[in-house]
């Protein structure tokens, strides 16, 4: 670990030295933007920087913190976040910036007029933009392994993936770039990245975070949510970006509902919760790593309950299709126009998906009514339920297919077999990252879950593995 | 449906969308397809009738907070 690495902290340390004066935001700016020097040629997880706009929102955080002092006022109304670096996977509007999205077609797109809804959460807690993060292009992919802006590398093992879509959302917490980052998950692209780069990772309730002003890939299952090194700075920064939208379609939130005060205070919350294991279809899909950190994880929190998640795989298919088809309609007019433009690695697929015929996709959307039910029904007999998040830990940059238990699996659609069921749910999950053993020190996260609006339950469990030590994030050597 | 008609499919639903594909792009997307379609296949075992409906894909307002104010006469005009 780097002497900036070990000074770095997290977001709930980092805004508490600011308060307390013993870091200006200028100080930790300055910190994260050596840091991103030092390490991003090597991990290529930001696509670009916003010094000057850094800077600009740095300096007001101590002037206002100067002003309050001056004026004997509360230093609270710094915001939480009060001068913590953070970046956007690429799909967030900044304002003045394109939002490439990860294509190069979106470069021809006009700059962003305003910031995205959580750009501005964040804004107003007194977080400091720093830049905006690598991904798949258009979201379609587990892997990051962008061919118009390079792959992101896995800061513990820079020739292995980061994961994705939000590989440069994870990775760039991991490298220690950044103590927080936002990204999206529509099928697991913040879960997945933040179990092969081991950090903490959220994916809210469908519906709870705005999504207004980033550019979408399935209307009908995007989520937003953020990643970061510290389970009290997940909380910290989900807390910070809450707030309805009437302007978002789909977001579904009244009312704020914040978690890392109770967090703070105890893990009292943890007593009588009813957790249990998932297995069938996400054992079956597990490869021996997996099932160490399940099985610890478990252990660590005193369960051996095993249950069924219904319909894991009628989910995973309905997830699929539903993805193919409204991604490949939202692009339909660039497939026709700018086909070679694409990304190489989904381009394929979003033509298919453009060409898949209505009965199926309505099918999908039909089942998914049913399995929201069947779900409900699941969580009146459990709180939350643990699961790996991927089946393997990181493998290499360029790999085509996986052996998981004797099946041979295309790579970069596996990486997504144990997140697509949960999310296609709606359900909240904390990705807790876990280190098992025989991966030669690469991490592999745990998905705790809840039911849906319940993202206190997973945040409570997560802390009693962040306690219990069993749950970290390790510096990285990159 | 075997690769040949899917590939056909590809091909004329691709020209009826105006999407120009060469050849070699025609049959990776039809491999594609064919994955998905297997994929659908597995959803005939969910059991669905006729009444099961769509997922909510669109919201045409608010669910009220609280019921509207009746009228005069007990029921609304």
């Amino acid at each position: 670990m780097s002497a900036d690495h070990k000074q770095f902290g997290d977001a709930a340390q980092m805004a508490a030295a600011v308060r307390q004066g013993e870091a200006s935001a200028r100080e930790l700016l300055t910190t994260s933007l050596a840091r991103i020097e030092a390490t991003d040629a090597r991990v290529n997880a930001f696509t670009s920087q916003t010094q000057d706009r850094a800077f600009a929102e740095a300096d007001a955080v101590d002037a206002r913190r100067s002003a309050l002092l001056k004026k004997g006022e509360s230093l609270a109304a710094l915001g939480a976040l009060a001068g913590v670096p953070y970046a956007v996977k690429n799909l967030y509007d900044i304002v003045g910036e394109v939002t490439l999205a990860g294509s190069v077609i979106n470069r021809s797109h006009p700059p962003a007029e305003a910031d995205a809804f959580l750009v501005k959460q964040m804004k107003a807690a007194g977080a400091v933009l720093v830049g905006a993060l690598n991904m798949d292009e258009y979201a379609y992919g587990f892997t990051t392994e962008n061919t118009h802006y390079g792959p992101c590398h896995n800061p513990h093992d820079l020739a292995c993936l980061s994961g994705g879509s939000s590989g440069g959302s994870g990775a760039a917490v991991a490298a220690g770039q950044v103590p927080l980052s936002l990204g999206s998950d529509t099928n697991g692209s913040i879960r997945v990245p933040a179990s092969l780069c081991g950090v903490w990772g959220l994916k809210p309730t469908f519906g709870r975070l705005s999504r207004r002003g980033t550019y979408p890939f399935v209307h009908s299952i995007d989520h937003l949510g953020p990643m970061a090194n510290s389970v009290a700075g997940l909380a910290l920064a989900y807390d910070a970006l809450q707030g309805p939208d009437a302007h978002d379609p789909g977001c579904h939130a009244q009312r704020v509902q914040p978690v890392a005060g109770a967090l703070q205070r105890s893990s009292a919350g943890m007593k009588g919760l009813r957790i249990g294991v998932l297995n069938g279809y996400f054992d079956d899909n597990a490869s021996a790593a997996a099932r160490e950190v399940v099985a610890l994880a478990a252990s660590t929190l005193g369960t051996k309950a095993s249950v069924q998640w219904p319909d894991a795989g009628l989910a995973r298919a309905a997830a699929f299709i539903i993805t193919a088809s409204e991604g490949g309609s939202l692009h339909l007019d660039d497939l026709r126009t700018q086909l070679a433009s694409f990304e190489p690695l989904s381009v394929d697929r979003f033509v298919a998906g453009a060409l898949q015929p209505a009965d199926w996709y309505l099918r999908a959307q039909r089942f998914r009514r049913i399995y929201r039910d069947r779900i409900h029904a699941l969580f009146v007999d459990w709180d939350v339920l643990i699961t790996a998040a991927t089946p393997v830990s990181a493998p290499l940059i360029g790999t085509e297919w996986l052996d998981i238990n004797g099946t041979q699996q295309p790579c970069r659609a596996a990486m997504g077999l144990l997140t697509q069921p949960i999310s296609f749910a709606g359900c909240p999950v904390v990705t807790a990252p876990m280190w098992p053993s025989g991966t030669k020190g690469m991490p592999l996260g745990v998905q705790i879950i809840a039911a849906p609006w319940r993202e206190d339950l997973a945040f409570a469990v997560a802390r009693q593995l962040s306690d219990a030590g069993v749950a970290q994030v390790k510096p990285a050597a990159c | 449906m075997n690769e040949a008609l899917t590939l056909q499919y590809v091909k004329t639903t691709a020209e009826m969308l105006m999407l120009p594909l060469e050849d070699a792009q025609a049959a990776r997307v039809a491999v594609h397809l064919q994955r998905t379609a297997a994929m659908v296949s597995l959803l005939d075992s969910a059991g669905l009738s006729a009444h099961d409906e769509l997922a909510e894909i669109y919201c045409p307002a608010p669910f009220p907070a609280a019921d509207p104010t009746l009228g005069s006469t007990g029921f609304n005009a």
